[in-house]
Order: structure tokens, then sequence, then C-alpha cells
């Protein structure tokens, strides 16, 4: 995941970058406490020692490329959210003054990106998604691998905000490069955090105490955010802007536009549905979204019950 | 697999080895601020603070040839991502590589944020080289990190070299049992030796805590070595905290 280095920010977003990460990593340290109690010191030096030796292990992908565990989820699921903080963010520590791996001024910015979003808001995705789905074995699985992918590319999403506040780069290339690298990263990383977490599950499945129920209440919540979520992307999707975007637009400024043609037509070509216009185009896209993510969720969670 | 190499210049006797670890630390980090908060174009400045790394350096004793070294693998990784800049950055063009064009605002800003990761990296480079781990778990503490995170780090330092060890151990011999296997199969047992691993660190965790315990720990890591906050040493470092912020907001003041 990105460790920025030093140089690429500007002086508020250090500021306040370092600013919120010591206000979240005051409630972790305190919050962990009150989990773990005389628990806390061995199992988050344990989980420090395993992310810095996990991060040098690397998975051949092909094509002579390599990928590492990041572990964010992985721990937060082990140790809870509060304690998984604690330990990204010694990782980070030691990370950048020994190994000059991320900025020391940055290191409010990537505590923020690496040890709150990732952790934070990946334990956050985990346990929803377990809220939607139940709490077996599998169920854990397909839930953890679901929430280190789309934390890594909230990360990647963080750090192309914090690169365009700091005008260091423009937002949209920055999140073009650093999103699109970060959407490549999060898929070796939910498949990572699944296979380790299923082996666990059969090894010392004690180790995996959190999230293991959920009260009904909890998933009444987790499928009110479903549907809003659901709601808001059928809105989102409608109301989509008509003018054209900065492809189209240069295309139209160079006088090509007009030579651009299509190999197959599009059933809601421009969003607009044959039948019902925008509105049904909007509602069938987002369904047709969710039905190709639960189809590769069912399949994923059969296939690791096999392995 | 051992950290050791990284400390074979922190015993040389200097002006900044006899300095407390705390002291490295924040000097450390008021380089790496002061460069990262000056505006970009300011070249003078940055050069003022690209001239006290290298005065660190000096009283330091370390030779030129290992800090280039340590800052090399850095500097390239800081570079692959910096050069994103050229391009991405609108501005006029000045120069093409193949179909994409280096902006004049992409080329200053890519040679002044480079410029900032050096001062950064000099500084890094120095500290690491001049503090060994257990002096900087003792700044760390002098600094009031909290002890939860000082005392993970400091089972982490204890284990992390037996559990990279063990891994590889179990890496050569799934690997040997496994010889000519396909892809697929390297990545399987790759995640077998990783969840062995982390299985493991808990188990090693779990074992040193109750030897900790059983020797009288009670939540507090003691330290033998309690080098303690001199004057001397607080004026030096207020100085330099001074004289940075006031080079920052010089450069900020300029017209």
């Amino acid at each position: 995941m990105a460790h920025i280095p030093d140089g690429f920010l500007s002086a508020p977003v250090i500021v306040g970058t370092t600013a919120v990460s010591a206000i979240a990593l005051s409630i972790a340290v305190r919050r962990s406490r009150l989990r773990l109690e005389e628990r806390e010191a061995p199992l988050l030096g344990a989980a420090t020692a395993f992310v810095f030796a996990a991060q040098m292990l690397n998975f051949p992908l092909g094509a002579g490329t390599s990928a590492h565990l990041l572990g964010a989820v992985l721990v937060a699921v082990l140790v809870g959210p509060w304690s998984g903080m604690l330990v990204m963010f010694a990782v980070l520590l030691v990370q950048s003054l020994l190994f000059q791996d991320g900025g020391i001024a940055a290191l409010g910015a990537n505590t923020l990106n690496v040890a709150v979003i990732a952790v934070g808001v990946g334990f956050l995705l985990y346990r929803w998604v377990l809220a939607l789905v139940g709490a077996g074995s599998r169920r854990r699985v397909v839930a953890a691998g679901v929430a280190a992918f789309l934390s890594a590319n909230f990360v990647g999403i963080a750090v192309a905000v914090e690169l365009a506040v700091s005008d260091t780069v423009p937002l949209i290339p920055a999140l073009v490069a650093v999103g699109g690298g970060h959407l490549l990263v999060g898929i070796g990383e939910g498949v990572l955090t699944g296979a380790i977490l299923a082996m666990l599950l059969r090894s010392r499945p004690e180790l995996v105490t959190t999230g293991a129920t959920t009260s009904a209440a909890v998933r009444g919540w987790a499928y009110s955010a479903a549907l809003a979520s659901a709601v808001l992307a059928v809105v989102a999707v409608y109301m989509a802007s008509a003018r054209p975007d900065v492809l189209e637009g240069a295309a139209e400024r160079l006088g090509i536009a007009d030579s651009a043609g299509s190999y197959l037509t599009a059933p809601f070509a421009n969003y607009v549905a044959p039948v019902g216009g925008a509105w049904i185009a909007a509602v069938l896209g987002v369904g047709l979204i969710f039905l190709v993510v639960w189809i590769f969720a069912r399949v994923g969670a059969r296939r690791r019950a096999q392995v | 697999m051992s950290f050791h190499h990284l400390d074979q210049y922190a015993t040389i006797s200097s002006p900044v080895t006899r300095a407390v670890p705390a002291v490295r630390v924040l000097g450390t980090a008021t380089l790496a601020c002061g460069a990262a908060l000056l505006p970009l174009g300011a070249w003078v400045p940055l050069l003022v603070l690209f001239a006290v790394v290298v005065l660190v350096g000096g009283l330091a004793r370390l030779p030129l040839t290992a800090v280039l070294a340590r800052m090399s693998g850095p500097a390239v990784f800081v570079l692959l991502a910096s050069a994103g800049l050229l391009f991405l950055v609108p501005g006029e063009p000045v120069a093409r590589l193949g179909p994409v064009a280096v902006s004049d605002a992409g080329f200053e800003r890519f040679t002044f944020v480079l410029g900032r990761a050096v001062v950064a990296l000099g500084a890094a480079v120095i500290l690491v080289s001049t503090t060994t781990f257990p002096q900087l778990l003792q700044a760390f503490r002098q600094l009031r990190m909290p002890n939860v995170v000082t005392t993970a780090l400091a089972l982490a330092y204890r284990l992390v070299y037996l559990l990279v060890d063990e891994m590889e151990r179990l890496q050569r011999a799934a690997k040997s049992r496994n010889a000519g296997a396909g892809r697929a199969t390297r990545r399987r047992l790759l995640v077998s030796v990783t969840a062995a691993g982390l299985s493991r660190a808990f188990a090693r965790g779990e074992r040193t805590h109750r030897a900790m315990l059983a020797r009288g720990y009670r939540g507090e890591a003691e330290s033998l070595d309690a080098t303690r906050w001199e004057l001397r040493q607080s004026l030096m470092l207020g100085t330099m905290v001074l004289f940075v912020a006031s080079i920052v907001v010089l450069a900020h003041a300029r017209p």
C-alpha cells in the first residue's frame, strides 16, 4: 500500500493528517487496553512481528510481478480494530525511521491511510458484510477478502485526495494513477487475506474471535445501509452529467469526435434504457453490478471451502 | 536474518552518538518536517537545510559512501514515485518522451519534490546509522509514546528475527518437497507458510509474555541504558528547531 515519501505533501495536509491520526491513535490506545487487558503486549508484539515478516514474503503473480501481504484487515480481524491500528502504526513507525519506507514528515498521513483508514474502514466493511451474510467460517473468509479489497481502494482514494489537496498532482490524474494501482493491490490483498484467514480458521480457529456473532439489530442496520447505498448509487447514476468527459472533450476540440465508432451496440447507450429511460437504466445497472459481485462472492466462498 | 548491519556505525564516538536518542529523533523529525514545509521553488532554504544535514553527517563521522549506499534504495523509490509528476501536472510542454509531454510546472515540481525527499532521507539515514533499535525504543519512551506501542515494538524486535528465519525454513522445506510444482501450487504453499508463521508468532508471543511475567514484568519495560537529558543537548536541539523554523518562515514570507 502506498507509503507517501517526504516532499509530496503540503504543510496544511501534514498538520491536518497528523492531528487526525494522533486523535485516532489516542482513542485506540484506550480502547485496545480495555479490550485486551493483560494480553495486550504479547498479542500486539506478535502481530507487529508477523506483519513485518509477512511483508517480506513475495507471492508470484505472473508476468514477472509479485505482491506481498499488507495485513491491515487480517490484523484487525485477529486482534480487533483498535489494537490493529496500533500494530500498523508501530510497523509504519519502524518502516519510516529504519527503512525510510514512507516519509518522517508524512508519517501522520501514512498513519491515517494505513493504520486508521485501512484498518478502521476495513474492519467496518468486514462487520458490515458479516452482518449481511451471516457469520459462518466461509462467510468470514469472504467478508475479510471483500473488506481487504475495498479498504485498499479506500487507501488509494485517500492518498490521491491528499496529493491533490497538497497541490502536488491534480485530483483526476492522481485518482487514475494511485487509485488504479490500488485497485490491483486490493485484488491481491483480498485474495491473500481470505486465503490466510481460511487456513487459520482450520488450524487455529480460537485466534479468530472477532465478529463471530451479529445481533438482529446489527443485521437490520447493515441491510438498511446496503439499501441506502443502492438508492444512492441509483440516484448517482441517474444524475450523471450528460456533458462530455475529458477524453470526449479533447476529441471534440481536436475535431475527431465524429470518427468514433463502436463494434457493439450497447443495450443502455448513454445510460438510457430503451424502455423507461434513465431511471430504469440506473436501476438495472446497479442491480447488475450487485448480481455480478454476489456471484463472485458465492464462487469465492465455495472455492475456499474446497481448499 | 538480522538487522545488525544497520548498527555498525552506531558505536563510533561522535557528538551525534553521544546525544540522547530522543534528541536525535527530534532533530531528524525537525529537519524532515522543515524540508517538507518549504514552499515550492524555495531552493535556497532547501540548500541551507541540505547543508545542515551534511554538517550533521560529518559530525557523526559517517562514511559518505555508506550514507549514499543507504540512501540509494529509498531514493530510487522516491524517483519512481515522483516521475509521474513530470507528465501529470498541467503546464507548458518543454520536452516530449515518446507519446507524453513533460510540462514546465511538472518538471519544477518533480525536481523540488526530489530535493525535499533527499534532505529528509539524508536526515533519516543519519539517525538510523547512529542509533540502535533499543536506543530508538528508549527515545520513544522518553518522548512519552504510549507504553503499549513501545512494548509491542520491543517484543516485535525480539520475535521478528526468529519469525523470519522460521518462515524462510518453512518455505525452503515446502519448496524442496514440491520441486517443479507450478505457480498455483507455490502460491498455495506460501499462503500455508504465512498462516503457519502467524499462528507460531502468536504462540511465541504468549510464551514470551508468560516468561516476562514470571521475571516480574508489570507492564513497564525497564532499560539499563537510561541516558539522561542534559541542558546542553536541550539547548542544541532548541537552537536547531529555531533555526529550521526561521528558515521555513522566511521561505514563506518571501515575495
